[in-house]
């Protein structure tokens, strides 16, 4: 066992770490205006990802599928908020959790016969060819991801601290009813909360598609360690799920390499147990205090 | 009396039709559904607990299937024991499984609560597939069903002991969730907080909840496994799990009959996918029903537009796409998706819910009327109140980060008094009456009750030391009736232990529980209500009634946090009075309060607290007269003028 494979397989397990992390970050993003996260995350990546393929295969160039890519996720990402989270959230239920898992079903079964049950590659113009740096072979494809996964999250986050939209979002995120009193619309918000979501579902099938295929199942193991990620480092710890997604990636790597790939699943759910009981906030989360 | 009969009554029928059926009719397929009705009733009544009483997403249920149909399926083929330990280990497989994942999981309440339990499902089936010397891996795992005392199980035979185990099964849990222990599993989902401030153990009783409801996930994985005699880790995936919950909310939540009408959905529908024209009738008669009460619902304008319209929305789309597809069955999920869609947002109580609704209304039953109340004087003795030191608090202190909320309090509440504890806004009061009654753990300083420690962090260990609460923000079991509340807290008479209950002998507490919390409810006026819902009283009563869950506790010592806050004039004088009867029976009190003429009618001493330090303290009028007390309320008084109009020195 030379520490050169080692190496090469924490790098390829950071940088799709980093895809975890891009997810995740879509939950912190609804999380932070609702409490709410969609359950059905995981097939807005796939939907998005099928849907900028077709745009692809209509002859659509890069630059162009992109936008528009992103443009449907956050236009699913509405679908979601308006049918299964608003009227839950009014109600002060948790019914949004069985709802969004049930529009990500509905999702799955048009995707299903829409574009088919088989997994299809995605081109991309993108070169495959590795580099070599530090003596760890490297993709453009892959630093593509982590240009993608730190270029949209930077943005977003200029967003919100730079733009007057931006802090009614953090400022609704502070506090719902204050924000309110203030003339903050919070149904708006939340609404763009999830538009920006589902973008970033988008971006993270767009990036993570030429190296996995598309197919209708293609996120259904993403969006488990997304969801050990973002639970891990907190629904409320900003930047924290990157370092938590890149440690997830690198955990895994090595534990297929060590325990078999059936096994690869293991340490993110494992990891996931082990923080609920232990820091049922998350590692950078903030601690709430209940008040009567 | 009735009502039990016509209850019982269902039942009997509908057990015994079940049970006549094979003698009746001899087709294999036929019965092969009924068996999988009677396995998933058992599955869904145990999904019920979690998702219905507990009111918590549990997407592990299907896991617990799985690893009890594995269980019993290797106590088989590797051990070579018989069906009933196969049965019985994967029931045990359940509960304890479930115990283990209960107890991180439920300290976590919505989303995270969900998510834990969908990862345990998918380690799970990861686990199947990957120890593929027990398992067999994705190959699957055969085993034959091996005969019970010498006899060998034919497919009637089998249904019987189907049916037998569901009938069992929902004696059982009938037993259990008409107990105290169902209540609480009610009151914990409305308010934990309360539940533990009540005395009730929130997190045991979840854990409790859960593990049970999961070793019924196993028993219904044992009997799967013995009915299909092959199992494979993906059919016990996310897929099934969807349906799953499809099955219990359809059928509707918190109710035995839901969870029986939801296994027969769940059987009957891939025959009404496979078969075009039962389709068409299906989603026609859903739209027409959605349809018909949500035009309803708009006309008496008693539903949100959104709730009228969706599911109008989602049986059309069934409507129409049932024209167009060519094979339904491609689009199951999305039809399984447009259905739940539907019943969740047009039909949050399910089947069962709307039809309880419609036959209560059909039927008139009364309720079993109510045992006369209690005597007060044996059930709640009166004390005599000696003037000892019953709290004794001494230099306690909560800070939170750098706000001193608390800072250095000591503080003697003597028996038999009403030490009223008064400040300004701010002043720390209610986080000394959080920080007593152990939602707050203490920064520092020290806690005695009789000259022993209390406990700390815990309301619930407080509660069990003695001491009851009511909250400010009213903090009632909103689904439950007033005397139900009363009853979830109430002390000392529910004694049998758990397996008593579930045999349904533990009855007879049951009245004498009600005639005491009527006793209660009785001291505040309230009992001509006792059958009312919590959150339907009007906002005096749902006061009082806090004050009589607490004193269901028997405490030593009862804390009420501001119980005139937001009162009506009227209803204070009440609730003083009310207060007064209380004091009379020798009970010592904390009382918070903002309205000054409640302290003085009530307090026999009286602690002024500001910026979490005593300013004041003493009798209501020394405490008045008292000059930081004035300062505190209404700011710096004047300077006087000095004389001869002279400038004051510079400082």
């Amino acid at each position: 066992m030379n520490a050169a494979i080692i190496g090469q397989m924490a790098v390829s397990g950071a940088l799709m770490g980093l895809v975890y992390a891009l997810i995740a970050y879509g939950f912190q993003l609804t999380f932070a205006t609702s409490k709410s996260i969609n359950f059905g995350q995981g097939e807005l990546v796939m939907i998005s990802a099928f849907f900028s393929l077709t745009l692809t295969n209509l002859g659509f160039p890069y630059w162009a599928m992109v936008p528009g890519g992103l443009l449907f996720g956050a236009l699913m990402g509405l679908v979601v908020e308006r049918g299964g989270v608003r009227l839950a959230l009014e109600q002060k239920s948790e019914g949004w959790i069985l709802l969004s898992i049930i529009i990500g079903l509905f999702f799955f079964s048009a995707a299903e016969n829409i574009w088919g049950r088989d997994d299809r590659p995605f081109p991309t113009p993108i070169s495959a060819d590795p580099i070599h740096i530090l003596g760890v072979d490297i993709t453009r494809l892959e630093l593509s991801v982590a240009v993608g996964v730190f270029a949209i999250m930077g943005l977003i986050e200029l967003f919100k601290r730079r733009t007057l939209l931006g802090k009614a979002f953090e400022a609704v995120s502070a506090d719902r009813d204050a924000a309110e009193l203030m003339g903050i619309s919070s149904t708006r918000t939340v609404m763009l909360s999830y538009g920006l979501s589902g973008s970033v579902a988008a971006l993270a099938g767009i990036l993570v598609s030429p190296i996995t295929t598309v197919g209708p199942t293609m996120a259904s193991a993403l969006i488990l360690k997304a969801f050990s990620v973002a639970v891990v480092a907190g629904l409320d710890s900003g930047f924290g799920v990157v370092l938590v997604g890149m440690f997830l990636g690198v955990l895994e790597s090595l534990a297929s390499f060590y325990l078999g790939s059936g096994w690869r699943e293991a340490p993110g759910l494992i990891l996931l147990i082990l923080a609920l009981a232990l820091r049922p906030n998350g590692v950078f989360g903030k601690a709430t205090i209940r008040k009567v | 009396m009735k009502r039990i009969l016509l209850l019982r009554g269902a039942e009997l029928i509908v057990f015994a039709l079940l049970a006549t059926i094979p003698l009746l009719v001899v087709n294999p397929y036929a019965l092969g559904l009924l068996t999988l009705l009677a396995i998933y009733g058992i599955l869904l009544i145990g999904l019920d607990v979690t998702v219905g009483y507990l009111g918590q997403v549990n997407l592990a249920h299907v896991a617990f299937l799985g690893l009890g149909a594995y269980t019993a399926g290797l106590v088989v083929t590797k051990l070579g024991m018989g069906m009933v330990p196969a049965l019985l280990a994967a029931t045990l497989v359940g509960l304890v499984l479930g115990g283990l994942l209960a107890l991180p999981a439920l300290r976590l309440e919505g989303p995270q609560f969900a998510l834990a339990t969908l990862s345990f499902a998918a380690l799970s089936t990861t686990a199947l597939n990957e120890l593929e010397a027990l398992t067999g891996g994705a190959q699957g795992l055969s085993l034959s069903r091996p005969p019970i005392l010498g006899h060998a199980l034919t497919p009637p035979l089998f249904y019987w002991l189907c049916m037998v185990l569901l009938a069992v099964v929902w004696m059982l849990m009938r037993n259990l969730l008409a107990s105290q222990w169902g209540r609480a599993f009610e009151a914990l989902r409305d308010s934990p907080i309360a539940t533990d401030a009540m005395g009730v153990g929130t997190y045991k009783h979840k854990v409790l909840a859960f593990a049970l409801g999961s070793s019924l996930g196993g028993l219904a994985g044992g009997l799967y496994a013995f009915n299909f005699q092959y199992l494979q880790p993906q059919s016990f995936t996310y897929d099934l799990m969807i349906i799953l919950l499809l099955g219990v909310v359809l059928g509707g939540r918190k109710s035995l009959w839901g969870a029986f009408v939801g296994a027969t959905v769940i059987v009957l529908l891939p025959n009404l996918l496979s078969n075009r024209l039962l389709f068409q009738i299906f989603s026609g008669l859903g739209f027409a029903g959605a349809l018909a009460a949500g035009v309803r619902g708009l006309v008496k304008k008693n539903t949100r537009p959104f709730q009228a319209l969706a599911p109008v929305v989602g049986m059309g789309l069934l409507v129409v796409g049932g024209l167009f597809v060519e094979n339904t069955e491609d689009w199951r999920k999305a039809i399984f998706a447009l259905m739940l869609f539907s019943v969740v947002v047009g039909l949050p109580e399910g089947i069962m819910g709307f039809l309880a609704l419609f036959l209560a209304k059909l039927f008139r039953v009364p309720h079993a009327p109510l045992p006369e109340p209690a005597d007060l004087d044996t059930m709640l003795p009166i004390r005599t109140a000696d003037g000892s030191a019953l709290l004794v608090l001494d230099d306690l202190k909560r800070y939170f980060g750098g706000v001193k909320a608390v800072d250095g309090l000591s503080m003697t509440v003597r028996a038999g008094t009403i030490h009223g504890l008064i400040g300004p806004n701010g002043s720390g009061k209610s986080t000394v009456v959080n920080v007593i009654s152990g939602l707050y753990t203490p920064t520092a300083g020290t806690m005695q009750l009789r000259g022993v420690a209390l406990p700390i962090g815990s309301l619930y260990s407080v509660a069990q030391a003695g001491v009851a609460r009511t909250f400010q923000n009213l903090q009632l079991f909103g689904e439950l009736t007033a005397l139900e509340n009363v009853l979830v807290a109430l002390k000392g008479v529910y004694r049998n232990p758990l397996p008593m209950v579930l045999l349904g002998l533990a009855r007879r507490e049951e009245s004498t529980a009600q005639a005491q919390a009527l006793a209660l409810l009785e001291l505040i006026g309230l009992r001509e209500q006792a059958l009312v819902k919590a959150k339907d009283l009007t906002y005096g009563a749902q006061r009082f009634l806090e004050i009589a869950r607490a004193l269901a506790r028997k405490p030593d010592l009862l804390i009420l946090d501001e119980p005139a806050a937001g009162l009506a004039h009227p209803d204070v004088l009440q609730q003083i009075e009310f207060i007064q009867r209380i004091h009379q029976r020798g009970i010592t009190i904390i009382l918070i309060e903002h309205h000054m003429d409640v302290v003085s009618e009530l307090c026999d001493t009286v602690t002024v607290l500001d910026g979490g330090r005593i300013i004041a303290e003493g009798t209501p009028d020394e405490v008045k007269r008292h000059p930081k007390v004035v300062e505190a309320y209404l700011g710096q008084p004047p300077q006087p003028e000095l004389p001869g109009g002279a400038e004051p020195l510079p400082a």
